[in-house]
């Protein structure tokens, strides 16, 4: 225990240690948190780097990634298209009506059924698992939240899986200027947000709010009230048509007249208003405010909660430089030393999960039954839904948060444990549903010797590393046993209790943080 | 600076608690272990008492049960305590206005939106109150902001922490579920900061699924394994990580002897089993009989935004949820039956909305609200503030001026409800008075 007069820091990096790894650096004493933090081996920067460009590392992407310079994996990640992806593939294959055109739902699925926004969650959180384009879908999961439309919702049955392969794929390492046009002009947003019913006589502010707020230079750019109505009228005239659910554009509602949003005006005196809206969003996209907002989210979401300013700004000089292509960023993010030496953070709810299924090799359901394949991920769908974080179901237009401090939650950690327990033990979804999780196949190939040797190598293989002195020996005890008491063939620990064993060192904060 | 997740951008870390954060947490988990576990000496299986389990944790607390009712994305306040005597309501309303003839009766200009039916006993007994125009005295119209604030409930300081948070660290007379927050995943910010939290979904799924069985004996040794790994893997972990870990581990056993236990509500309590407000409520009610020394409890209610839609007495979005609300709310409080008496429930939105309607039959953000009171000690019956006006000349950027401080409302509640000592911590800078909706316990 420590002395109730440390200081929060000195508990902080006591934190470290105990919430860590203990290969993770050495215990810093408590007071000493103000220089700089342990510097990571090769291993542990192949480490940091896979928990956070990937949904977590497995033994054999930490191979893959071992036997080339990590820089090179980086920009392999970067161009999603050049890896093959037979996992990913198989996912796609079982969902063919996502590749459907918003006519065809229309046309070929009853109206406002919300299977196929289902769907995309469920075809979602299997790429998130399985695909070898991780960064790519790690990104996907970051500008879904970064221009949220909440799946499922009213309004967008027809067309929120078009939204993700059209405007959140196409352009997730493209540049944000064509992301933002493309947001702008999908049914899906314009309805989301009520564009789609602004007119000229009484614009609605929704999606001009949030446009300004949350998509690009942030509540405190200064912009004032009625900037942010001018924001809504220079948007007037996107809207949707009711008979195709297409995007169109109706200049019978575009307001006309004078606009000024910060430095942005125009005179907007045609009825045809897209060149106004068009010069609007790409001043938008490349607005100073913008590019700090998004780096900003980006540094939160891939180096710390706190994010350093000097990366931040940074990042956004490379943003502004680079006319918002976003290879750039992530290039020099993962290269900086701040990104190699960013403390950990908290994995929340859904990558807590995704992590799970990766590291205890929980895969797709072998085999022709289609069925009993998407069975299983909606099962998972479920899951990481009663955690609180299913993929895109944040209910408002911002995105869940992205900090650990939001998301402190007894009922979440609770939720977490039985998680891992129920994956380890293929309870729920089990292996008529999924590839389930076989915890024999965790074990070494030669039986330790010791109970100790078990944990070690249990967390070796689930945690890349060696629990804390004080985690390992609660896990002995947790067991009965010493780290001396020999390892029998018949314990029931390598058998009906192995799984208990798996979910225990899963719910080591060590797993909770990424 | 090394720990295993980071904590600076954190809205929980007050300015002035945040030495003590970390240590305040663990003396208090240890303490609560150590006196948890006296009170089952004795007990064959332990997690089969709900009351004994903190038997022997001492509760000065004797305040009201302070329900918070967060209606979350903007509530039209003006379509729920309706300004009929208002010229400018209906003008300004075409569509979505509220025809006088259907109003319930209200107070003085004010009648009471129809879905409110199954309160309206309550208004008439004088458990049911309402406060309109109110606001935060900074306004903003964007939603997050608002909110962040709303919870913050001290504009102009820099305190991090939430408002409920500070009144729960001033009393210092916690036990593990002091502070419940129900229904949702993520715990509302106006409980962030050092006071212990249980956040939870409901009470029945708050249990540790491997040590949940039939055979109570077998269950109460698992959990107690489990218990004793985990308290110590979390021990010592950052606040984030180890907080809410304790809080779970605290609680486990008495969620345990709770669903076990089952419940049946009061004779006459219908809770829409589909309404997640409705099954928050009753287990709300259901902690509250139970004796578990809850003190505050922060409910979410969401999906208020209706920037389309808002619809008519017919059709539309609002009749819906005010139907729910009202059910529910009716549900709790003959449920509750003569403990209503020590509880107070507050509806809180982050902001009003757009007097004039847009063209979607519905209206965009806002400023000033209305806040519902209920409770054993409301003065009700009646519309407190100080209406401003719907004329032109009389809102603030087309909106319904705020005059009346939320804050002011919530620090008469924690005052003369709650026993609060000091309320200048809980609310630093509040200049409004009393507003007389509830009488001093």
């Amino acid at each position: 225990m420590l002395d109730a007069a440390v200081s929060r820091r000195g508990l902080l990096a006591a934190g470290a240690v105990a919430g860590g790894l203990a290969a993770a650096g050495p215990a810093l004493p408590a007071g000493a948190a103000t220089s700089s933090a342990p510097r990571r081996t090769l291993h542990e920067r192949r480490l940091h780097l896979l928990r956070r460009a990937t949904f977590g590392p497995t033994p054999h992407s930490l191979a893959a990634l071992s036997r080339g310079r990590m820089s090179h994996w980086v920009e392999l990640q970067l161009h999603p298209g050049r890896i093959d992806d037979p996992e990913g593939d198989a996912v796609r294959a079982l969902y063919p009506r996502l590749q459907w055109s918003i006519p065809q739902v229309r046309a070929g699925v009853d109206e406002f059924s919300w299977d196929l926004m289902f769907q995309l969650g469920q075809a979602t959180i299997g790429q998130a698992a399985w695909s070898r384009r991780q960064l790519f879908e790690v990104m996907v999961d970051f500008w879904s939240n970064h221009l949220n439309v909440t799946n499922p919702s009213d309004n967008v049955w027809d067309n929120r899986h078009d939204y993700d392969r059209n405007v959140v794929r196409r352009h997730a390492l493209g540049t944000f200027e064509s992301m933002l046009i493309a947001s702008a002009r999908h049914p899906a947003m314009l309805r989301y947000l009520n564009q789609a019913d602004s007119t000229k006589d009484a614009p609605n502010e929704n999606y001009g709010r949030e446009l300004l707020e949350l998509h690009t230079v942030g509540v405190d750019a200064g912009y004032t009230e009625r900037m942010m109505v001018d924001s809504a009228r220079i948007m007037t005239g996107y809207t949707v048509d009711d008979d195709t659910g297409l995007f169109a554009y109706d200049p019978s509602i575009h307001w006309t007249g004078e606009v000024r949003v910060l430095a942005f005006s125009a005179t907007n005196a045609a009825s045809d208003g897209r060149d106004v809206a068009y010069s609007y969003l790409r001043y938008l996209a490349r607005h100073p405010a913008t590019a700090h907002q998004l780096a900003r989210k980006l540094v939160v979401h891939f180096v710390a909660d706190q994010p350093p300013p000097r990366l931040v700004s940074h990042l956004a000089n490379v943003y502004l430089a680079n006319r918002t292509a976003i290879r750039p960023v992530l290039r020099e993010l993962f290269a900086s030393a701040a990104f190699r030496d960013a403390p950990r953070k908290m994995r929340r709810p859904y990558e807590d999960v995704m992590a799970t299924l990766r590291v205890l090799d929980v895969g797709l359901h072998r085999g022709s039954d289609r069925a009993a394949a998407r069975s299983g991920l909606e099962s998972l769908y479920w899951m990481v839904d009663s955690a609180g974080h299913a993929p895109s179901a944040w209910g408002l237009p911002d995105g869940y948060p992205d900090v650990a401090t939001a998301w402190q939650s007894a009922g979440g950690v609770l939720s977490r444990w039985n998680i891992h327990q129920s994956l380890a033990a293929a309870w729920w979804p089990d292996s008529d549903h999924v590839k389930a999780a076989n915890c024999r196949a965790l074990l070494p190939r030669t039986r330790p010797a010791t109970y100790g040797g078990l944990v070690d190598a249990l967390s070796a293989r689930l945690l890349f590393g060696r629990l804390p002195a004080a985690h390992r020996s609660a896990v002995l005890t947790f067991c009965g046993v010493h780290a001396g008491t020999a390892l029998p063939a018949d314990s029931e620990w390598l058998g009906w209790r192995l799984s208990h064993l798996v979910a225990l060192i899963l719910d080591a904060p060590a797993h909770l943080v990424r | 600076m090394t720990s295993d997740v980071t904590t600076e951008s954190c809205p929980t870390c007050p300015a002035t608690a945040a030495d003590t954060r970390g240590v305040s947490r663990r003396g208090l988990l240890s303490g609560m272990l150590g006196l948890t576990a006296a009170g089952y000496v004795g007990l064959s299986a332990p997690g089969m008492s709900t009351r004994l389990a903190f038997a022997s944790t001492p509760s000065a607390y004797e305040g009201d049960v302070l329900v918070v009712l967060s209606l979350r994305g903007g509530a039209d306040g003006l379509s729920i305590v309706v300004p009929t005597g208002d010229p400018d309501y209906l003008m300004k309303r075409p569509t979505i206005g509220v025809p006088q003839g259907a109003l319930l009766p209200g107070d003085g200009i004010f009648g009471l939106h129809p879905e409110l039916k199954p309160l309206q006993p309550l208004w008439q007994s004088g458990a049911f109150g309402a406060v309109h125009a109110v606001g935060q005295m900074d306004p903003t119209r964007s939603h997050f902001e608002a909110l962040r604030e709303m919870e913050r409930g001290a504009p102009g300081a820099s305190l991090r922490s939430g408002w409920l948070d500070r009144a729960l660290t001033q009393r210092g007379t916690g036990t593990p579920f002091q502070a419940v927050n129900l229904g949702d995943a993520l715990p509302t910010q106006q409980l962030a900061g050092p006071a212990p939290v249980l956040a939870m979904s409901s009470v029945n799924s708050f249990v540790l699924d491997i040590a949940d069985g039939d055979d109570a004996t077998y269950a109460a040794t698992e959990l107690a394994r489990w218990r004793r790994a985990l308290t110590t893997m979390y021990d010592g972990a950052s606040a984030p990580i180890a907080g809410p870990a304790s809080a779970a581990l605290s609680a486990l056993r008495t969620t345990v002897g709770l669903k076990r236990g089952g419940y049946t509500p009061a004779p006459g309590a219908s809770y829409d089993k589909d309404s997640d407000l409705a099954m928050a409520l009753r287990d709300l009610a259901r902690l509250i009989k139970a004796g578990v020394g809850l003190q505050v409890a922060a409910v979410e209610f969401d999906d208020w935004d209706m920037h389309d839609d808002l619809g008519t007495l017919s059709a539309g979005r609002l009749r819906g949820k005010l139907r729910e609300l009202a059910n529910a709310l009716a549900a709790f409080t003959t449920d509750l039956g003569p403990r209503l008496a020590d509880v107070t429930i507050v509806t809180l939105s982050e902001f009003g909305r757009r007097v004039e309607e847009n063209g979607s039959a519905g209206v965009d953000h806002g400023h000033g609200n209305v806040s519902l009171v209920i409770g054993g000690g409301v003065n009700g019956g009646k519309v407190y503030g100080s209406w401003p006006g719907l004329a032109d000349a009389d809102l603030d950027d087309g909106d319904l001026a705020a005059t009346t401080d939320y804050r002011a409302l919530l620090a008469e509640i924690l005052t003369k409800r709650c026993g609060q000592p000091g309320i200048s911590t809980v609310f630093p800078g509040l200049a409004d008075g009393p507003l007389g909706i509830v009488r001093a316990r």
